[in-house]
């Protein structure tokens, strides 16, 4: 069957990543092909290409066979491209008929006004929902007093009534209810017999043999391969989504493992944190893994006490004790080197010098009273040391580049002499060569007897670097691996597939 | 801020450190101020032989006590991006309590004075209380007890106002020290400790980190909230202490003391290069922005131009002085 989407070797670069290279990818009329990958495979680029939120730097998109080219969302939508993001994006003031047809509500000029005709609205609406067979919504009711489930389904009703031919779902099941995914699985099915072509994002490896007729593979922005689901397995298909071969960019050395710097009992804080208890050792590298969304970062800055525990024990150095504020967690000696370099890792719009000495202040000033040659001599030497690329210290961090940023994070943390360092996706978006130099640092800073807690989103990073692997699935610890039983497979299947296990969907798999 | 204190490169010589220091100077927020400030002298001095003169300059200085007194923790408050509405029900508010306290509650004048201040330090922290704990914006919260406050000093005052204080209390407000006005002496020491714990200390690191990222400032471990008690509670007191030394010089407490004096002070503070979305301006800019508007108000008001004109003239160069700052902005970057 002739595609009606059809991308070919489409590259796309981010300052310090390449997003995506040479990807191929295409979509026939009723079809529901699902696009699976680890996070930072380049689903989520590849998607805001298709619906015209980026540009492709390289490559071609072809629909109906005709080369197109998106200038923004708009001229996606007007192509019969409509996507349904993780964050549904309807106005919860609204009624479900005015989201339904925001932006092309039906209307009759009066004067120089036009009219909306408020009771065609209701009715066309009504006529959508009917025809993706639902028939118990209000369309005169406000959207945010709707289920997460609903408010999906005006989603959809949305993007049927801009016609879409091409309906993109990024993670439709994340927030569903076992019975709202039921009624999703059905409504994708009545559009696929209508001849829509679904593009399928999951983690849920299951979903996409219940739906899938086709499945491709991303990894670290490169095209995997796209087969007929019928002819791959769940196995198969992890050990596509991970296997990389490690190279030598993991200088792990080997390190003394001495007593427990940090050990939590049952640890919560909701939603997120659902009784986590766990150590981490002077000179170990402990690597937590975990899909977005599992706890992990959350677990971190409960420790770091961002959002402070609600119950469990926290222990540093064998001592229980009670952390309410980042404050108190720095003077136990715990540092955090956050996911998000730019909003929580650094001020961007102040020097090089104020990032470095920001944790340490109290301890630079004599009464009060900022010792600005230590402070400048401080960020000298953090410049020196993590090879800092930058005319001066009085360089505006905002300036550097995404590596160099990162090492400013880190020099901050060092400065402050921690017993606990946590690492939060320490290497995200930056260069090869940074990355080796942050890895080489960890490595050291470990064998210097410094405990570190890393979570990372990389599994080769996880692995090249751990001592120990522990595994987070929402808000919980769900395995724990040593550094010589830990693989790719079963750290991922860890991570994704024993949903499974508590899944009916299972079953009805078996049963079809 | 940062760009005073650039590092000059080691290979420059004296004279070009120099030219760049005055370069930098120069197109600095506060030096454009200057500036103007300079050529607004130097013209009214033209238009009047009487504005130029010790005697009509610290009486000038004395008029601009109050709002320079409240300007200084409002440069603290818009640093960290916040904005603090209540600060002239503040002044009112403690001038109809020390009022009260003394001719009403009987109590030792020392005592009313105390407590006044303390009612203005009360009042900023639980401005800062409910913006830090209960996450009310600030704009919203002191809109709130700006009404409040007001209400409350007529409540107290029940229209009535105190006067006949004993002739020591007048001192501060009316007389000298080593020939200068008292006013002079404690705003001098007030802007002085304002700008070294700015500019110098941690905690003055610490507004500018909030005003900048306060996401980032909290996840370094700054004490962010408690940061945003201390200066809300300052500002508080602050007003209190303005109250007491406007009280003392034209003698009487009226509940109506300080209405609208909020927009003055924050016009100061903002046209002195504070950016009012926070994370950069100096006090030395507020100080600036301060004088300014007091020479062009005073200065067009001795060279004839009518009350009203002079409104209108201290708006245009307002408009004027921020119009060549972006313009410069646009150069400096």
């Amino acid at each position: 069957m002739e595609p009606i989407l059809q991308l070919t070797n489409i590259s796309k670069r981010f300052p310090g990543v390449q997003a995506l290279d040479g990807v191929h990818f295409d979509i026939c009329p009723g079809e529901v092909h699902a696009l699976v990958g680890e996070n930072g495979a380049g689903k989520s680029t590849m998607i805001k290409i298709i619906s015209g939120v980026h540009r492709p730097d390289s490559g071609e998109i072809r629909i109906d066979g005709q080369p197109v080219e998106f200038n923004n969302p708009r001229e996606a939508t007007e192509r019969g491209i409509a996507t349904i993001y993780q964050e549904l994006s309807l106005y919860p003031e609204l009624t479900v008929a005015e989201n339904i047809f925001m932006g092309h509500a039906p209307s009759s000029q009066v004067g120089p006004f036009r009219k909306i005709n408020w009771g065609e609205m209701f009715d066309r609406a009504q006529e959508i929902l009917a025809s993706l067979n639902i028939h118990d919504m209000d369309v005169r009711r406000k959207v945010g007093s709707l289920s997460v489930g609903n408010r999906q389904r005006v989603e959809i009703a949305k993007a049927l009534s801009i016609n879409a031919r091409i309906l993109i779902m990024d993670e439709p099941t994340a927030s569903l209810t076992e019975a709202d995914v039921e009624r999703l699985f059905e409504i994708v099915r009545l559009l696929r017999e209508r001849g829509v072509g679904i593009i399928y994002i999951s983690h849920r490896l299951q979903e996409v043999f219940e739906l899938g007729d086709r499945v491709t593979v991303l990894r670290d922005g490169q095209y995997i391969d796209t087969k007929p689901v019928s002819e791959t397995t769940e196995d198969e298909l992890i050990s596509m989504m991970v296997g990389r071969t490690i190279d030598n960019l993991f200088p792990k050395l080997p390190s003394e493992v001495r007593e427990p710097v940090l050990e939590v009992r049952d640890l919560r804080r909701r939603p997120s944190v659902r009784g986590v208890s766990m150590q981490v050792r002077a000179g170990e590298i402990v690597g937590l893994a975990g899909l977005v969304g599992s706890g992990r970062s959350e677990l971190a800055q409960t420790i770091f006490g961002i959002t402070p525990a609600q119950s469990g024990e926290i222990f540093v150095n064998g001592q229980k004790v009670e952390i309410k504020t980042p404050a108190q967690a720095v003077k136990l000696g715990i540092a955090y080197v956050p996911e998000d370099r730019g909003t929580q890792g650094l001020i961007k719009e102040m020097t090089i010098r104020e990032n470095v000495s920001m944790a340490v202040l109290p301890e630079l000033a004599r009464g009060g009273f900022i010792d600005f040659a230590r402070e400048k001599t401080l960020a000298q030497e953090a410049i020196q040391q993590l090879n800092i690329r930058a005319t001066s210290v009085q360089q505006i961090v905002a300036k550097l580049s995404g590596g160099n940023q990162q090492k400013v994070v880190v020099s901050k943390w060092l400065a402050s002499k921690p017993r606990l360092l946590i690492m939060d996706e320490p290497t995200r978006g930056i260069d090869v060569g940074a990355k080796a130099e942050i890895h080489r640092l960890m490595s050291e800073l470990a064998v210097q007897g410094i405990a570190i807690l890393m979570i990372s989103s990389e599994l080769p990073e996880i692995l090249g670097m751990s001592d120990r692997i522990l595994v987070m699935r929402e808000g919980r610890l769900v395995a724990e691996f040593s550094r010589d039983e830990a693989t790719q497979e079963n750290i991922a299947a860890a991570m994704m597939s024993a949903q499974m296990e508590n899944n009916h969907l299972v079953m009805e798999r078996s049963a079809r | 801020m940062a760009a005073v204190e650039q590092q000059p490169l080691q290979t420059e010589t004296f004279g070009q450190r120099l030219r760049a220091w005055l370069t930098r100077l120069v197109i600095s927020q506060e030096g454009i101020l200057l500036i103007i400030t300079i050529i607004a002298m130097l013209v009214l001095s033209t238009q009047s032989d009487r504005f130029l003169t010790a005697r009509n300059l610290t009486r000038e200085a004395v008029l601009l006590f109050e709002v320079a007194m409240m300007a200084l923790p409002m440069t603290y408050i818009i640093i960290t991006g916040g904005i603090d509405l209540s600060v002239g029900s503040i002044f009112g508010m403690s001038a109809i309590i020390l009022g009260f306290a003394w001719q009403d509650a009987g109590l030792p004048l020392e005592l009313a004075i105390a407590i006044g201040i303390l009612s203005g330090m009360i009042a900023g922290f639980v401005n800062g209380l409910f913006i830090v704990r209960v996450g009310v914006p600030p704009l919203i919260m002191t809109l709130a007890t700006l009404a409040l406050y007001r209400g409350m000093a007529l409540g107290i005052s029940q229209a009535r106002s105190a006067r006949g204080f004993p002739d020591w209390f007048y001192e501060v407000g009316r007389g000298d020290f080593l020939g200068l006005p008292w006013q002079i002496w404690i705003l001098g020491a007030a802007i002085l400790i304002s700008a070294i714990v700015l500019a110098r200390t941690s905690f003055g690191r610490g507004l500018y980190a909030i005003g900048n990222n306060e996401l980032g400032a909290r996840f370094a471990g700054i004490p962010v909230d408690r940061y945003k008690l201390i200066i809300y509670t300052f500002s508080g007191f602050m007003s209190g202490v303005a109250a007491w030394i406007f009280t003392s010089r034209v003698s009487t407490t009226r509940s109506d003391m300080g209405t609208g004096i909020e927009l003055d002070v924050i016009a100061a503070v903002v046209l002195g290069g504070t950016d009012i979305f926070g994370g950069s301006g100096t006090i030395a800019g507020t100080v600036i922005g301060l004088i300014l508007i007091q020479v062009l108000k005073s200065g067009l008001l001795l060279s004839g131009v009518k009350g009203d004109a002079t409104t209108v003239m201290v708006g245009a160069v307002l408009i004027l002085a921020i119009l060549i700052n972006n313009l410069v902005g646009r150069f400096r970057s």
